[in-house]
């Protein structure tokens, strides 16, 4: 294998390099949980990961309840993902992470 | 009253016969003021394709713009009755005595070595260019300050463009521990450099032993970053270091100092001025 073709086979796999970054959060709509995505599908995505998680937990901090159940408006298991909809570590932890878990 | 209203009247008659005409050639000159520019513009791009120096590219564009422009005011003014043969002969003299001032003298013209927009270091003012006229440029800093600097003093002294390149190079430097994993540090620093999607592919990122210092061993990440988004990219990589590192048991160092203490027979009963110099002795 010439180095070039090597070179391309790391870059291809070593580690996998998202184009960009979305809030995923879910919310009750008519006593169903609907997922939802902050930038939207058709939008463009945050290019920074710490910029994501960041605003996942505003998002979090702002719309949270003291309440187990779901209450109107309240965003519910927020986490982030790639512009591949697979889940990101948190870059503190290293381990996935969601905020304001329930179901 | 009188006057103005018979100046008016003669405004009137004057639309009344030659009104097309002068709105045509009001059309000519706004279509062909456009296509001049669109034409400077993207022949600046096709030159660059071909020719290196930024100077000459600068130049042939520059011209071409001035015989379209020459093209346009005659077209326009042939809309409005003008006579070709002397106005051709004028404009042309006109056009070519440019053209000899841009060829000649441009590069002995001293210019501003930035644009508006850039951020810009002079002197010691850091700050984003707002504007610049024939006397001095106006300057923001980033806390918001403004300076009218003279541009004889920015001619004069040495000038940091940090937006005439389109890239820049970030370095994640961080120091580790003697007793900590070298490799996996160096791993974890080019992993977290090559899994941000702002981080270039082209140079890859690299991460080298930089110095063995008396608290630890430095190790320097270097990748590269589009300008615009160098200062979060340069700030969030630093943080993510050092989450990775933490999160990998991997210790950064930090100023330390080893003291040892001698427990002997031959120390028992001396005094602390005594015990002090039998220590720098051991030293030596």
């Amino acid at each position: 294998m010439k180095l070039a073709q090597g070179l391309k086979v790391i870059a291809k796999d070593w580690i996998e390099k998202p184009k960009g970054f979305r809030v995923k959060y879910q919310k009750r709509v008519d006593s169903k949980l609907v997922t939802k995505y902050s930038p939207g599908l058709d939008d463009n995505t945050l290019d920074s990961d710490v910029t994501t998680w960041r605003y996942a937990w505003k998002l979090f901090m702002a719309s949270k309840s003291e309440s187990r159940e779901i209450v109107t408006g309240e965003l519910v298991n927020i986490t982030v993902v790639d512009d591949s909809d697979r889940q990101v570590d948190y870059y503190v932890s290293g381990k996935p992470e969601i905020f304001n878990e329930k179901r | 009253m009188n006057e103005q209203v018979s100046k008016l009247q003669e405004m009137g008659k004057l639309m009344q016969t030659h009104g097309l005409e002068l709105i045509i050639a009001l059309i000519v000159l706004v279509v062909g003021l456009f296509i001049t520019k669109w034409a400077v513009k993207n022949s600046k791009i096709l030159l660059a394709k071909i020719i290196k120096n930024a100077a000459t590219i600068s130049i042939i564009s520059n011209s071409i713009g001035i015989i379209l422009l020459a093209i346009v005011l005659i077209t326009a003014a042939m809309e409005i009755g003008a006579k070709p043969g002397p106005l051709i002969a004028f404009i042309m003299i006109v056009v070519l005595c440019a053209i000899g001032v841009i060829v000649i003298f441009r590069p002995l013209i001293p210019t501003l070595p930035f644009k508006v927009g850039n951020t810009v270091k002079t002197g010691d003012l850091l700050g984003k260019i707002e504007a610049t006229t024939l006397l001095n440029t106006r300057l923001k800093a980033f806390d918001g300050k403004t300076f009218f600097v003279p541009n004889r003093k920015i001619l004069d002294d040495v000038v940091i463009n940090y937006q005439f390149t389109k890239t820049r190079r970030i370095k994640v430097d961080v120091s580790i521990r003697y007793d900590q994993d070298l490799v996996k540090a160096k791993q974890v620093l080019e992993a977290i450099m090559t899994a941000d999607p702002r981080i270039l592919t082209k140079p890859a990122p690299q991460v080298y032993v930089l110095k063995l210092t008396s608290n630890g061993v430095e190790i320097g990440g270097r990748c590269w970053v589009n300008n615009a988004k160098y200062w979060v990219a340069k700030c969030e990589l630093l943080e993510k270091a050092k989450f990775g590192f933490d999160n990998e048991k991997i210790k950064f160092a930090y100023p330390q100092l080893d003291v040892h203490h001698y427990k002997n027979e031959e120390s028992a009963g001396l005094d602390t001025k005594e015990l002090f110099l039998e220590t720098q002795e051991n030293q030596a």
